[in-house]
């Protein structure tokens, strides 16, 4: 037991619930925040009800907006209906596989990994569309085998985003573009968990050539897995 | 490898959110579409009025665009986040209107649903089912406390109002089921 600032151990222990669950005044939340700074099992012990508290919302139903609410959000958001793409015929259920098989990697991070785990992917009820043509998807591999997914976004604001698995690998790596004219360039790097996982997302340049692959590569520079995108 | 492109509807939730930060109007509505239903069930429980319930959601996704560069996989999914960021704001909502947090009807709705069968719900079926059971096996006075301070927000010293007990068995009855709840999530995750 520590007893660093105000409250000791155990009487963090009596309001860490209420901690948790956001119900403290900003004066008690100071002093268990003061605590908590001196105190990683106290602070492990937040992180778990925090997980409790999230997922105990995850029980409220779901429910159905007004009609109309999808117009409203995107007018808030500045992507009012003048830039809103044609959605006619459109509204039907759809089994999540897809999205289930793309979200199914291995999420890391001690006490957050319930959080990660109880919300996961949302099986609410997504709606067919036509495929997107500026986006692309393709395998991260390595030796034939799956290390990820990474998608591609072709549009005016182009983008891409990776989620990796890759057990036995830790710590930065570097995304690099390969472009049909040869030319390769870095666009950012990002770090893997001491469970090889990570994922990441970044705007990379329009450039006049396009992207035709995506490697992953390692500190020393060798190619840790690569995707391969083919526009036809 | 697709050689054409893929639905939006496939995409991750993480690599959804990640195509916000674009402004690209297609993405924005793929989000949108995705996440209304979780994201206004917990406005609208909270706070029970639908033009309130509406304005919070629209500010949570307003919120989700704005952040969406700082979001951590790690600290929960995607729809955790929003439903967390709804709540806040709701929370937030009725305790500046001061009004009453729960009409005691909908607080009996809610008990019946959170311990009902997991379909339309957004956990996982198995893990809804353990938490709906175990949520519905406390005792009803720690199930109501629970319920009354993580999904209304009132604090301990409104559910001792509420619930007309001491301030200190409000507390109680609030520790006790967190522990109890947080005791069998962790369970499942040691065991899944």
């Amino acid at each position: 037991m520590t007893g660093n600032g105000v409250f000791t151990c155990g009487q963090f222990r009596g309001i860490v619930a209420e901690l948790a669950l956001g119900l403290l005044s900003a004066r008690e939340r100071a002093e268990a925040m003061d605590h908590l700074e001196h105190c990683p099992a106290c602070r492990e012990h937040v992180h778990e009800l925090t997980a409790t508290s999230d997922a105990l919302l995850g029980l409220v139903p779901g429910s159905e907006p007004p009609v109309g609410f999808e117009d409203r959000v995107l007018d808030r958001l500045g992507l009012g209906s003048g830039r809103r793409p044609r959605q006619g015929g459109l509204w039907r259920r759809f089994a999540l596989a897809g999205a289930a098989a793309a979200t199914g990697l291995a999420l890391g991070g001690g006490g957050w990994a319930l959080g990660a785990s109880v919300g996961r992917p949302a099986p609410v009820a997504p709606i067919v569309s036509p495929a997107h043509p500026g986006l692309r998807t393709a395998d991260l591999a390595s030796s034939g085998h799956s290390l990820g997914q990474v998608y591609l976004h072709t549009g005016k604001s182009p983008w891409l985003y990776m989620a990796v698995d890759a057990e036995g690998h830790s710590g930065t790596v570097h995304c690099q573009l390969q472009r049909a004219d040869g030319s390769t360039a870095k666009v950012g790097s990002f770090a893997l968990n001491a469970k090889g996982y990570g994922s990441w997302g970044s705007p990379y340049p329009a450039g006049s050539s396009q992207v035709t692959g995506v490697r992953l590569l390692n500190p020393d520079g060798t190619v840790l897995a690569s995707a391969a995108f083919h526009h036809g | 490898m697709r050689r054409i492109g893929i639905s939006l509807e496939r995409v991750s939730d993480e690599a959804l959110l990640a195509g916000l930060m674009t402004g690209d109007p297609e993405i924005a509505v793929a989000f949108v579409r995705r996440f209304q239903r979780r994201v206004f069930g917990v406005a609208i429980a909270v706070v029970g009025d639908v033009q309130l319930a509406e304005d919070i959601a629209q500010q949570t996704f307003e919120r989700a665009c704005r952040h969406a560069q700082v979001y951590d996989p790690r600290r929960g999914s995607v729809p955790t986040w929003l439903a967390a960021i709804a709540h806040n704001l709701a929370i937030d909502a009725v305790r500046a209107r001061k009004a009453t947090p729960v009409d005691p009807v909908d607080l009996e709705n809610m008990m019946e649903t959170i311990a009902d069968t997991p379909e339309r719900h957004a956990l996982s079926a198995e893990t809804a089912v353990e938490l709906r059971r175990v949520v519905g096996s406390l005792p009803r006075e720690q199930a109501r406390a629970v319920v009354l301070a993580g999904i209304y927000g009132m604090t301990a010293q409104q559910v001792a109002d509420f619930e007309k007990i001491p301030l200190g068995t409000a507390k109680t009855r609030i520790r006790s089921a967190m522990a109890k709840i947080r005791a069998s999530l962790a369970i499942r995750q040691a065991d899944p």
